[in-house]
């Protein structure tokens, strides 16, 4: 469907885009994930006929679309801050793109009422001014008016990013639905992981410029190929050379020319995990209480390291109490030394 | 031949011809004649005929000259403190501290921001000149008091200082407003007491405000024109004028004379702003809070204090008010009740507005002559309506024409970061000079047939002055205009344009469905504004000088003239108490067009629409025509 190959782009000297390349299924929901400043936003703008790239191409359905003026492109943009025309209705907004095309206002109205239907916008809700919606609201018109012109793809640049914390968590299942029930090919940009991973078929991960890994949201948490990735996805404990040669006494795998990492919630806080498994005794240092689960800090004689246990309100342990900690050799991540955390 | 193709595209043609007309602007109306104002003071001859470049430098340091220059500067070092003092007591009288009735002395404080320049003056004049209500009411108590009390210096420090704190109470109410209360409340939380919380925690979040309000009203004063012209002040801009009309018969070289002055008002002008600019660039204090909270007026505690601010409020309301006031209730008196000085409701007329009358004088013989309508009203008058006719044509052209250079312009600044900065320079450019300087320079370098690129044409002969005003008007409106316009186009965020490039829309259709919509309130607002200050605007139609455009505020300056002789000019006194009446209407319209209805946006329009349409089926139901709910 999209395929960007070796795409470069500069600025001034500052190399924003480094030497990618991505392939985008038809009907995937894809997503760009990364910290800010890490080229995103740039690739989607290069999709989009924004920024013009240095060098490389951009192909959608086998066409090269490189140098295709942006109004030709077919392609649908929600946009962070959504860009609602502020002068505007909320009728004229999505119908902004079919007056553009010089549709017959009998086509557009009948347009325009149909996509509202599905984005859940009423009759009078069409009827206000953009500055009258709710957030959520706004939102929606700001997907109607990227899909009423039938766009091939849509792209969408951290849509839930300006939202409450609520409201982003129900909008992003209402998004996913939607994206479903539409079966267009979407482009999603964000720097939220937790966002990336429930809404994703696939995952781009960037970092400085270039793509770190490419995979389902399962590879990219679970299988992060590189050391960047596997930090910047989920919360992680970095293991300590002490803690490393005492697992290595019960299981010898772990290089000592290598960073290993193992997430919070593989760690067992008073849980057998069968044999093979590397066990301590720890104190509780600290306990986070997020209802669903609860983050504790456990001071070993080798180093400090955190688990999640999921809230079962029975087994809550307090401060000082002693526990002991179970690490199956097979869940730690390992990577070459020296390529650093984000 | 692709080359060719992409130079025919109609949007780098309309760029081309974009460029020609501000660079023909630009060169022609605003570098060339200046430059030839600076070029008279070199060329003066002595007696002999003979060229002698320094003549005028030495006239300036022999004669009279600097007087003008040292009145004009003691004018603005003065006003600096009288104005300053007064504009920030009224500010915190009405925004800062908890004075009762606060709501109506702001309105009062306010006032004069719907009149100024010659209708402020002459309505001060009304009050206070040697047939004034007040002087004949003091005359009248104490004949001892000299009748010509009001006039020269103390009289325009007195007239101005209230005129202009209208920018305080535009921009230190704005800034006060702006403060954040938590600020003050963690001053009184660590121990500091009130008076300790406005100096040190308060008034250094205004020093940027009041720097800047300090340098305007120095050049305020510095170029000052109706105040001194109309009470008798010998400063630099009424002598512009005076040797602008005065020819080499009459005295020494006037024209070189009016250059020098002009250029060193602008040297003047041109050194404090940028010592403004400077000080700007260095940034302000900025609130670092991410919720602010929004001022809580503070409480006088100490009776005493509180009593005396009290009074002090309400004494600047009645000097604000008093001529406001007297000039409304005596423009519906008759021309015998406004010359003695009385307020009688059986005197009450709109004569001074609408109709005419005759009037009947003794004449030297023992006879009484009849002169037809020698009593005229404001709209009845030829004079003044050809005035206000001429005003309002004259400013509603080049207020419209500022505003939409400046949109073309602010639109291509945007767009080209880099190159647009020359043409922000050259359109603030008129900023550094003064107002002055470009009317002087354009009466007398378009005052021939050889200026070619006008078409050979003499620009300030007969009704072609009209151009000339026009051009003047929108070149001195163009700094103003520009930093407006500019302000609101950085309301208007990138990703919008964007939004609509996806869409499909073209630049043109871009720039016209959805960036203009979003800065036209404000460029409706500056348009208005523009308008305003034109509308009754002195010095640059005192400085042309022409009869084929005498502006409104001349006409109403013509009034303060003697009137009555031989049955002349009978009810003038009315006439201008009409006519600052007028003004003040016209201004109040305008303001509120602006800031009521201009600042609604959509949303607040249909809420508006909505509750309107509630309002009238409630009533039609009540009235039994509706459909029941």
């Amino acid at each position: 469907m999209i395929r960007l190959e070796d795409i470069t782009v500069k600025f001034n000297e500052f190399t924003a885009l480094d030497t990618i390349n991505v392939q985008v299924n038809e009907g995937e929901f894809f997503t760009f994930l990364g910290p800010s400043g890490c080229g995103k936003t740039t690739t989607l703008r290069v999709i989009a006929g924004f920024i013009q790239p240095a060098a490389g191409r951009v192909y959608v359905r086998g066409e090269d679309i490189t140098h295709v003026p942006i109004e030709e492109r077919n392609i649908g943009i929600v946009f962070q801050s959504y860009a609602l025309f502020p002068t505007m209705t909320v009728r004229d907004n999505i119908a902004f793109g079919l007056k553009i095309k010089k549709m017959k206002a009998g086509e557009i109205a009948q347009k325009v009422a149909e996509i509202a239907r599905k984005v859940d916008l009423s009759d009078e809700q069409l009827g206000k001014a953009v500055s009258q919606l709710s957030g959520g609201q706004q939102q929606r018109v700001a997907i109607a008016r990227a899909l009423v012109t039938e766009p091939a793809i849509i792209c969408m640049d951290e849509p839930l990013s300006n939202l409450d914390a609520k409201l982003r968590v129900q909008l992003r299942n209402e998004l996913k639905s939607m994206q479903q029930n539409f079966g267009i090919t979407t482009i999603y940009v964000t720097h939220d992981q937790e966002e990336a991973l429930t809404l994703s078929d696939r995952i781009a991960v960037f970092n400085k410029g270039v793509i770190e890994q490419i995979g389902t949201p399962n590879e990219v948490y679970n299988h992060s190929s590189t050391e960047f990735v596997c930090n910047f996805i989920g919360d992680i404990n970095k293991l300590e050379p002490a803690l490393i040669a005492q697992i290595n006494q019960v299981s010898p795998q772990l290089a000592p020319n290598q960073t290993h990492y193992i997430r919070l919630e593989r760690v067992a806080v008073n849980r057998a995990e069968g044999e093979g498994a590397f066990c301590t005794k720890g104190f509780i240092k600290s306990r986070e209480y997020y209802g669903m689960f609860i983050k504790y800090t456990i001071e070993t004689d080798a180093q400090t390291i955190r688990a999640i246990v999921r809230n079962d309100g029975v087994r809550i342990y307090e401060q000082n109490q002693q526990v002991d900690i179970t690490i199956k050799p097979e869940d730690i991540m390992s990577y070459p030394k020296g390529e650093g955390r984000p | 031949m692709k080359t060719e193709s992409r130079w025919l595209k109609p949007e780098n043609i309309f760029r081309l011809f974009g460029m020609g007309v501000f660079i023909y602007l630009f060169f022609g109306f605003m570098i060339l004649p200046n430059l030839n104002t600076l070029t008279q003071i070199f060329s003066t001859k002595n007696a002999a005929g003979e060229a002698d470049p320094f003549a005028v430098i030495r006239f300036f340091f022999a004669g009279n000259m600097g007087t003008y220059v040292l009145n004009s500067l003691k004018l603005g070092i003065g006003l600096i403190i009288t104005v300053n003092v007064v504009g920030i007591s009224v500010v915190l009288l009405t925004e800062y501290f908890d004075i009762k009735g606060a709501k109506i002395l702001r309105m009062g404080y306010m006032t004069t921001l719907i009149y100024s320049g010659v209708a402020l003056v002459t309505g001060y004049l009304f009050l206070y000149d040697n047939n004034g209500i007040l002087t004949t009411a003091l005359h009248n108590a104490y004949p001892q008091v000299d009748k010509n009390w009001f006039s020269g210096f103390n009289a325009v420090m007195f007239t101005m200082t209230f005129a202009t704190t209208s920018n305080h109470m535009l921009f230190l109410r704005n800034a006060i407003r702006n403060i954040d209360f938590n600020t003050v409340e963690a001053a009184r939380n660590l121990g500091a007491r009130p008076m300790k919380v406005l100096w040190k925690v308060v008034f250094p979040t205004l020093i940027p405000t009041l720097f800047s309000l300090t340098v305007m009203t120095f050049i305020t004063g510095l170029c000052a024109m109706s105040a001194p012209t109309l009470l008798g002040y010998d400063s630099i801009n009424p002598e512009i004028v005076r040797l602008a009309g005065s020819s080499i018969a009459d005295e020494a070289f006037p024209q070189a004379r009016a250059a020098l002055l002009s250029i060193i008002l602008a040297l003047f002008t041109i050194v404090l702003l940028t010592g403004l600019s400077a000080y700007e660039r260095k940034g302000h204090y900025l609130s670092v809070s991410k919720t602010k909270a929004k001022l809580v007026k503070q409480k006088i505690h100490n009776p005493v204090a509180n009593v005396l601010a009290h009074i002090y409020a309400y004494v600047l309301f009645v000097i604000y008010m008093t001529p406001v006031v007297m000039i409304i209730l005596f423009s519906f008196q008759t021309y015998g009740a406004i010359r003695m000085k009385t307020l009688d409701i059986s005197n009450w007329t709109l004569l001074n507005f609408f109709g005419k009358a005759d009037y009947s004088y003794l004449t030297s013989r023992g006879t009484y002559r009849v002169r037809e309508g020698a009593i005229s009203g404001l709209f009845s008058n030829a004079d003044t309506l050809g005035g206000i006719r001429i005003s309002f044509i004259l400013s509603a052209i080049a207020a419209a024409l500022a505003c939409v250079i400046v949109v073309v312009a602010v639109n291509y600044i945007f767009k080209n970061k880099k190159k647009g900065v020359v043409l922000e320079y050259a359109l603030l450019f008129p900023w550094l000079l003064p107002t002055i300087l470009i009317c002087y320079s354009y009466r007398t370098y378009f005052n021939s047939n050889d200026v070619w690129y006008v078409g050979n044409t003499n620009l300030y002969y007969m009704e072609n002055v009209r151009l000339l005003i026009i051009i003047a008007y929108t070149v001195v409106k163009l700094p103003f205009s520009l930093r407006m316009i500019k302000a609101a186009y950085y309301a208007i965020d990138e990703e919008l344009e964007d939004a609509a490039r996806n869409l499909g829309a073209s630049g043109l259709t871009t720039m016209m469905k959805i960036k203009l919509p979003i800065i036209l309130p404000s460029v409706l607002a500056v348009f208005a504004l523009n308008f305003n200050a034109l509308f009754t605007e002195y010095d640059m139609g005192a400085t042309f000088a022409s009869s084929y455009g005498t502006t409104y505020a001349m006409v109403m300056q013509s009034m303060t003239q003697e009137e009555g002789l031989y049955g002349f000019n009978v009810n003038a006194s009315g006439r201008r108490a009409a006519s600052t009446v007028f003004v003040m209407i016209v201004s109040g319209l305008v303001l509120y067009l602006v800031y009521g209805v201009g600042a609604r946006d959509l949303g607040e329009r249909l809420a508006l629409k909505e509750k309107r349409k509630q309002r009238r089926e409630r009533v039609l139901r009540k009235l039994g025509w509706g459909r029941s709910p």
